[in-house]
C-alpha cells in the first residue's frame, strides 16, 4: 500500500510559507518574549509598568473568553467566576493553613479547571441565549457566595492575602514589583498564546473547531461533541484562574469583584473588540480597552460613556474585531507577495 | 440474500401527523435501493430515524445482525451506517483537507484517495468549504459519508440543487463506487433519471405508509405509484 493510500491528505500542502508556520510561530514567541523581558528596562515610570501589568492580567482573562468563543462558539457572562475562584482558592486555603502556598497555588488552578469541565458536560448541549443566561447564573451563584460568606473571606469587605516568603523557591517580592510581574505575565502569555495556537492546529483543535461550526455533521463523522467542548470549558477556566490567582498575587487581596458578572461582560467586550476569531485577538483588545478606560477616566468623569461609545462603533465598523482587520491586511498583503495564506 | 438494514414498524408522529406509520423496511446487501414518493410522504423522516437523527416513537432498527434502535449517530457511524443531507451539510470555515483529515481520524483513511479522485475534491483541498461551487459542496458531504468505507450509505437527496448534467455525474460517480466497494445504499431522491438509471430495488412511500415495493421496471407501471406520485409512466 502506498504512502499515499496509508494518508491520502497528507504531502505537498501549498505554498512553503504555510508549511514553515511552526518556524514563525517559535520566532514571535522569542521576540514576543525578548520584548517583555526588555521592557522594564526600557519603561522607567513605576505607574505605567504596574498599569501594564494589569493590562496583561486582563489580556490573560479575556483569552480565555476568546477560546470560549473561538473553539466552542459560545458566550459566557461567568468567566469572571473563575477567574475570582481562582483567587478565592489561592487565597482562602493558603491564609486559612489549610495547605502550603504551592499546593493551594495548585488547587487554585486545578479547582475551577474540574468545575468548568463539569459543567462543561451538562452547560455545553445547550447554545445560544440559554448557554449565556446558564453562565451568568452560575458566574452569579459563586459571586454569592463569596459576598454573603463572611468567614470565609470577609464577604464584600474582601480579604488581604499576606504572601508567603517564597513560592516554589522564589522571593514572592517579585510578585509585587511591578517590573519583575510585567515580565512573569507576559512570559505566561506569550506561552499560553503559543500553546493555544499548538493546539489549534493539533487534531483535537481542528475538531472542536469541526464541533463549533456544524455539531450535527461531527456527530455523523463519528464524533461526541460534549467531551471535547467540555474540554475546551475546561482549559478556558484554567486560564482565567490563573489571571485571577496572578491578579492575586499581584495586589494582596482578593474581592467579591472579581467574580461578578460585569468583569465577565468586560472581559467578553475586550474579547470581541479584538476580534476572537484571530487567537491574540481577546489579549488585543483587552489591552486596547484598558487603555481606553484609563484615558477617558482621565479626561472625563463620564469615562464609560466614551468607552460604551467606542465599543458600538468598533463592533458596527469591524465585525471581525482589530485583530479581524490587522489578520485581513496581512492575508492581503501575504497574497500580493505570493505567500498564500498566511 | 442478507439484510444489512432492516427497520421493523417503525412510527414517527409529529404532533397529530404521522409522518411514518409502522413501515417496515429491509435492504439487502449491494443493494442500491431507492426510496421515493411526494413531498411529505416520510423519505426523509425515515432516512433520520434510520441514521439516528431523529428517534422513532415505536419500532426497531437492526444493522447486520445488532440490533441499534436507540444508539446515537456518532455510535451508528462507527458501526458502518453513514449519511448525506438534503441540505449541505458540511464544515463551512474549515477547508476541505481539514474536514476529510478530522473525519478520517475517526474513522480511518481506508479508500479516501478513491473518494477523492472519483469525487474530484484533488484541487479543492486547501480551500475552505464555503469559498467552493455548491456542486462542489454536494460532493464534500458525500466524500464525508464515505470517509472509511460504510458499509451502508443513506443519501437523502443528494443531486439536490444540481443540474441534469451533474446529476447523472453524481448517479455513474456512486453506482461506481458503490460496486467497487460493496456499498449498501438506501437513497432519496426527486430525479427519476438518477433513480431509475442506479437503483436495482425501489420502495415507494405514500403518507408515511409504503406504498409499493419492487424492480424499476415494475414501479414504472405499478398503477397505485402512477397514480399517487409518478403521475405518467416514468422514462
Amino acid at each position: 500500500m502506498s504512502a499515499a493510500e496509508l494518508d491520502p491528505l497528507a504531502g505537498a500542502r501549498g505554498t512553503s510559507m504555510r508549511n514553515r508556520w511552526p518556524f514563525h510561530l517559535a520566532l514571535a514567541a522569542a521576540v514576543a518574549l525578548a520584548v517583555g523581558f526588555a521592557a522594564p528596562h526600557l519603561i522607567a515610570s513605576v505607574l505605567w509598568l504596574s498599569l501594564l501589568t494589569q493590562a496583561i492580567v486582563d489580556m490573560i482573562l479575556a483569552t480565555s473568553v476568546g477560546l470560549l468563543v473561538r473553539q466552542n462558539g459560545r458566550i459566557s457572562f461567568g468567566q469572571a467566576a473563575f477567574f475570582g475562584l481562582g483567587g478565592y482558592l489561592f487565597a482562602v486555603l493558603m491564609v486559612r493553613e489549610i495547605a502550603s502556598p504551592e499546593l493551594a497555588l495548585a488547587a487554585a488552578l486545578i479547582g475551577p479547571t474540574a468545575i468548568a469541565f463539569l459543567l462543561g458536560l451538562v452547560i455545553a448541549r445547550i447554545p445560544g441565549v440559554a448557554h449565556a443566561m446558564l453562565t451568568l447564573a452560575v458566574g452569579q451563584a459563586f459571586y454569592e457566595v463569596a459576598f454573603k460568606w463572611r468567614e470565609l473571606a470577609n464577604g464584600d469587605d474582601g480579604m488581604s492575602v499576606p504572601l508567603p516568603r517564597t513560592l516554589f523557591g522564589v522571593d514572592s517580592g517579585l510578585f509585587q514589583s511591578p517590573s519583575s510581574m510585567l515580565v512573569i505575565c507576559w512570559s505566561l502569555l506569550v506561552v499560553l498564546l503559543l500553546g493555544l495556537a499548538l493546539m489549534a492546529r493539533s487534531p483535537f483543535g481542528q475538531l472542536t473547531e469541526a464541533i463549533r461550526e456544524n455539531e450535527e455533521r461531527a456527530r455523523f463523522i463519528g464524533y461526541g461533541t460534549t467531551l471535547p467542548r467540555a474540554v475546551i470549558y475546561g482549559i478556558s477556566a484554567f486560564i482565567a484562574a490563573l489571571a485571577g490567582v496572578l491578579q492575586t498575587l499581584y495586589d494582596g487581596y482578593i474581592s467579591p469583584e472579581m467574580l461578578h458578572w460585569s468583569l465577565s461582560g468586560m472581559a467578553l467586550i475586550m474579547a470581541i473588540v479584538g476580534g476572537p476569531k484571530v487567537l491574540w485577538g481577546p489579549a488585543l483588545g483587552a489591552f486596547l480597552l484598558f487603555f481606553l478606560e484609563d484615558l477617558a477616566g482621565d479626561a472625563t468623569e463620564y469615562w464609560p460613556a466614551l468607552v460604551g461609545g467606542t465599543v458600538i462603533l468598533v463592533t458596527i465598523l469591524l465585525p471581525q474585531g482589530f485583530a479581524g482587520l490587522i489578520a485581513g491586511l496581512g492575508r492581503r498583503a501575504g497574497d500580493r507577495l505570493g505567500w498564500g495564506r498566511p | 440474500m442478507t439484510a444489512v438494514l432492516e427497520g421493523r414498524n417503525l412510527s414517527r408522529a409529529f404532533g397529530g401527523f404521522k409522518a411514518l406509520d409502522d413501515v417496515s423496511i429491509s435492504v439487502e446487501r449491494g443493494q442500491i435501493r431507492g426510496l421515493i414518493g411526494p413531498n411529505g410522504a416520510g423519505k426523509s423522516t425515515l432516512i433520520d430515524v434510520l441514521s439516528g437523527r431523529a428517534q422513532n416513537w415505536s419500532g426497531r432498527i437492526f444493522l447486520g445482525e445488532e440490533e441499534i434502535t436507540g444508539l446515537k449517530p456518532q455510535q451508528r457511524r462507527h458501526r458502518g451506517l453513514a449519511r448525506s443531507f438534503q441540505r449541505t451539510n458540511i464544515f463551512p470555515a474549515i477547508t476541505v483537507r481539514t474536514q476529510l483529515q478530522v473525519a478520517a481520524r475517526a474513522l480511518g483513511t481506508s479508500g479516501l484517495a478513491e473518494v477523492i479522485d472519483a469525487l474530484a475534491l484533488g484541487d479543492l483541498l486547501d480551500r475552505p468549504a464555503q469559498e467552493i461551487s455548491y456542486g462542489d459542496q454536494r460532493r464534500l458531504d458525500l466524500a464525508l459519508a464515505l470517509v472509511g468505507r460504510p458499509q451502508l450509505l443513506l443519501l437523502d437527496e443528494p443531486a439536490a440543487g444540481l443540474t441534469v448534467e451533474e446529476s447523472l455525474k453524481l448517479a455513474d460517480i456512486l453506482k461506481d463506487l458503490v460496486h467497487r466497494w460493496d456499498v449498501t445504499v438506501l437513497i432519496v431522491e426527486h430525479d427519476m433519471q438518477v433513480i431509475f438509471s442506479i437503483c436495482d430495488h425501489i420502495t415507494v412511500l405514500h403518507l408515511g405508509r409504503i406504498l409499493a415495493e419492487g424492480k424499476p421496471e415494475d414501479i414504472k407501471r405499478h398503477p397505485d405509484v402512477i397514480a399517487a406520485y409518478l403521475g405518467s409512466e416514468a422514462p
